[in-house]
């Protein structure tokens, strides 16, 4: 059997859409190929002194209810039509939920914001808050579609869409799930129009990519699901593939928070990457949807990268941007664009670069103009998204067909994933604190919960950093930055690869009312180009991996107050699925008194979390390939026995394993009355119980905060194994870390 | 406002507002380029240095080759802005 015999092939089964060209995917991709442009004056909201007012809008959704936000109603609708064309029913599979995004309730809450900023006593339409949360989207999709058994919300700006197909894969490869309905959902709102204006981002017309004219992007809005299935179990529930899902790779450049690295050199080093896993190479290729903004730099760094790993074949190969036609819709944009590519391969179809009259000579493209036309065939086309940050994702869509000719074709181009890509059991090399408690290593996040909280201490990350470097880092930002630098000098090792994941329950909500607050009093043009990227919920994490290097995938996950364990879980995840041989985990939470007075009480779990004297947390560990750590000759600190995670009735739980031996203990991030039903009936109910509020203050990344300590305390030998029980309203992880390997 | 306090005006902001911590205002020269290998300040900065600009000082800077020139150094700078101011 060659190696291609036994690639594990995920097929595309479904898919959704909701775009300004129409609600659907049969309407959007006839309006796509006809060279329809939906960019036009905005009317959801007042653009007065706007620089710019004009954007892709989408008629046809409403809001249902309460506690939905027009993101999470075009995300329902694209997901329900994403299932129904795969015909899958979620009550008889395994199916997990991957939702990403980066405004979420914003549209619905952004003038609430404003209020609450300059009236901090104002306490009316709290309710109009339930839609804020990123996680918003998914819980509402699990009520509504779902039970699914694994849900996980992440942000990376604009390639958000496009990192919830990589989520889906690794989840997929690893067996966790039999399906994944994965896609991106976001509302235009106030706050993006008002900050890309601000970054001068935004063509005064509709955009036109990779045209000499070229000023801008214009923005839109929209959703995107698909859904993705291991070939041989769609086959066997007699289910037909669009497209494959072929390859993908994600990196992080490092770089800049706004601006792209010119040259496109890590873009250029993800295409390699990502063409190389779909088992590929450049002659294979035969379209590309461009991320193609319309901006300036970013068409010529996206025109450089294409060059740069494609070579010569790039005068063959036709790129196209559909950002001309339905506008660039932020975090939704890379899966929207994920289904028009797997649907180009389906059809044998290229969509258009509307508006493309002057095509700019330097970028040395091939065009698809105007129109879309059919080429014969479209074995396999690239779709590229990136984020602020430089958070990059690129995906491979192949003809579901072309596996037979390559099992073959035993010529040497067909690779097996190189030995970094193979699944590996997880390890923690290190762990670090900062918070009231200063900042803590491994070893003294073992003693940490000796201590006891004290609510005048100072937090002051500006001690560890360059000030220089760190000038546009906000708070979290900064506190981020502290706490990874120490754990990776804990975990030791100088890999430019490793990834990050960074929990927070609500981002950065006081930062966006001060936004939206200064808007609404000196209008449209004070709005802060450079305060703008830091409200983005992925911002400390490309600022993070900005500061200290870090070249791997690089995301923001969102639970509620588990928004830490749903980083970690992800880590492991993404090291299971060879994404990455070591991803720091965890979670930051800078203070803000809108989600204290207002976003925790309305999403507690525990009443113990509310009125709680809080802190300024974060909290990371150091989650690395075991094979990959025994490589550099890290210290193995412990390993990671097991990972659940669940919604609901917690189906998960009955899975956890039993503690090994009498050294054994639990760490919770408070007290829970809500813990007692599950330990209470376990085999860990008679183990001492450790509460990590009590030393470090309240706070919603309390969860990363027991990692941590739970990492301390098997490195200090103060316990064998740990089982870290994080709890949020109707959610729950239970992570189990232990001495000894293999 | 002279147009050396007007210098000592844009030199204050760009401290404060691009968050220079600890520069001496007074130690940016008058003449030395402020974007690449100067201060080293990119074109984020020069976007929040234009919205403040205005902001503060009434005077708006145009988009563009323009805006290259007004923002080479401290005193192209002034001298934009008391050009506008006068005229």
């Amino acid at each position: 059997m060659s190696a291609t015999a036994s690639r594990i092939r995920l097929w595309v089964t479904g898919l959704g859409l909701v775009t300004p060209l129409g609600v659907g995917v049969e309407t959007t991709w006839a309006r796509l190929v006809r060279g329809d442009r939906a960019i036009r004056a905005i009317t959801r909201f007042d653009v007065a002194g706007q620089r710019v007012g004009v954007a892709g809008e989408v008629d046809g959704v409403e809001v249902p209810a309460v506690g939905w936000s027009r993101t999470t109603a075009m995300a329902a609708t694209a997901a329900e039509e994403a299932l129904r064309s795969a015909r899958l029913d979620v009550r008889r599979r395994r199916v997990g939920l991957v939702v990403g995004g980066t405004t979420g309730g914003m549209f619905e809450t952004e003038l609430l914001l404003a209020r609450l900023h300059g009236e901090p006593g104002c306490r009316e339409l709290l309710v109009g808050m339930g839609s804020h949360p990123l996680t918003s989207t998914g819980d509402r999709l699990d009520e509504r579609l779902g039970p699914f058994v694994r849900v996980r919300t992440l942000a990376s700006a604009c390639s958000s869409g496009a990192n919830a197909l990589v989520v889906a894969a690794g989840w997929l490869l690893a067996g966790d799930v039999d399906a994944v309905v994965a896609g991106a959902s976001d509302g235009l709102c106030r706050l993006t129009v008002s900050g890309f204006n601000a970054l001068g981002a935004t063509d005064p017309e509709a955009c036109r990519p990779f045209d000499r004219r070229r000023r801008g992007t214009s923005l839109g809005e929209g959703a995107g699901f698909l859904v993705i299935e291991r070939a041989e179990s769609a086959r066997a529930r007699g289910a037909e593939p669009v497209a494959e899902l072929a390859g993908w790779a994600v990196g992080s450049e490092a770089h800049h928070i706004t601006n792209p690295a010119p040259d496109g050199a890590v873009v250029a080093s993800l295409v390699e990457r990502a063409v190389k896993r779909a088992g590929l190479c450049a002659r294979d290729i035969d379209y590309v949807n461009a991320h193609g903004t319309g901006t300036p730099l970013n068409d010529a760094m996206e025109a450089a990268a294409l060059a740069r790993a494609l070579g010569p074949e790039m005068a063959r190969i036709p790129v196209s941007s559909s950002k001309a036609q339905i506008g660039h819709t932020l975090g939704a944009a890379g899966a929207i664009e994920a289904v028009i590519t797997a649907l180009a391969v389906a059809r044998s179809t290229l969509v258009p670069t509307a508006g493309l009259d002057e095509p700019d000579p330097s970028l040395g493209l091939v065009h698809v103009p105007h129109v879309g036309r059919a080429a014969s065939p479209v074995r396999a086309a690239l779709s590229n998204a990136f984020g602020f940050g430089g958070m990059d994702t690129v995906l491979v869509f192949a003809d579901p067909g072309r596996g037979r000719e390559a099992e073959d074709d035993p010529a040497e181009k067909r690779l097996a994933p190189p030995a970094s890509l193979r699944p590996s059991p997880t390890v923690i090399t290190g762990a670090a604190v900062f918070g009231a408690c200063g900042l803590l290593g491994t070893e003294a996040c073992g003693a940490l919960l000796d201590r006891r909280f004290d609510p005048d201490a100072r937090v002051d990350p500006d001690a560890y950093l360059d000030a220089t470097r760190a000038r546009r880092l906000d708070r979290a930002a900064r506190l981020g930055a502290v706490v990874v630098a120490r754990a990776l000098g804990e975990a030791g090792g100088e890999d430019l690869a490793t990834g990050l994941v960074l929990g927070s329950a609500f981002g950065n909500v006081d930062g966006s009312a001060a936004f939206m607050h200064r808007i609404s009093e000196k209008g449209a043009r004070s709005a802060s180009p450079a305060e703008f990227p830091n409200l983005v919920p992925s911002s400390p994490v490309g600022h993070v991996s900005i500061y200290a290097g870090l070249g791997g995938p690089a995301f923001a996950t969102a639970d509620l107050a588990t928004s830490g364990e749903s980083a970690f879980a992800q880590a492991v995840q993404l090291i299971a699925a060879g994404e990455a041989a070591r991803v720091v985990a965890g979670a930051v939470e800078a203070k803000g008194d809108i989600v204290e007075r207002i976003l925790t009480p309305l999403f507690a779990h525990a009443s113990s979390q509310a009125g709680a004297p809080r802190s300024d947390i974060a909290a990371v560990v150091v989650v690395e390939s075991e094979a990959e750590a025994r490589r550099r000759g890290a210290r193995l600190v412990a390993s990671v026995r097991q990972t659940l995670e669940w919604r609901g009735d917690a189906p998960a739980w009955k899975d956890l394993a039993a503690p090994r031996g009498q050294r054994s203990e639990v760490v919770l991030a408070r007290a829970d009355g809500g813990s007692e039903p599950f330990l209470g009936a376990s085999a860990w109910r008679g183990f001492a119980r450790l509460l990590c509020a009590p030393a470090v203050g309240e706070s919603d990344g309390l969860g990363a905060v027991a990692l941590a300590v739970a990492v301390g305390r098997i490195a200090t030998n103060l316990a064998d194994e740990v089982l870290v029980l994080g709890l949020a309203q109707d959610r729950g992880y239970a992570i189990v870390l232990a001495r000894g390997y293999g | 406002m002279s147009s050396a306090q007007l210098r000592s005006e844009v030199k204050r902001i760009i401290v404060t507002e691009l968050n220079l911590k600890g520069r001496d205002p007074e130690s940016i020269e008058d003449d030395a380029p402020l974007f690449g290998s100067g201060l080293g300040l990119d074109s984020l900065d020069a976007l929040q240095l234009a919205m403040v600009v205005e902001e503060q000082l009434g005077v708006r800077i145009p988009e563009g080759d323009e805006a290259r020139q007004i923002f080479q150094s401290v005193r192209t700078i002034a001298d934009h802005v008391a050009k506008v101011q006068s005229g």
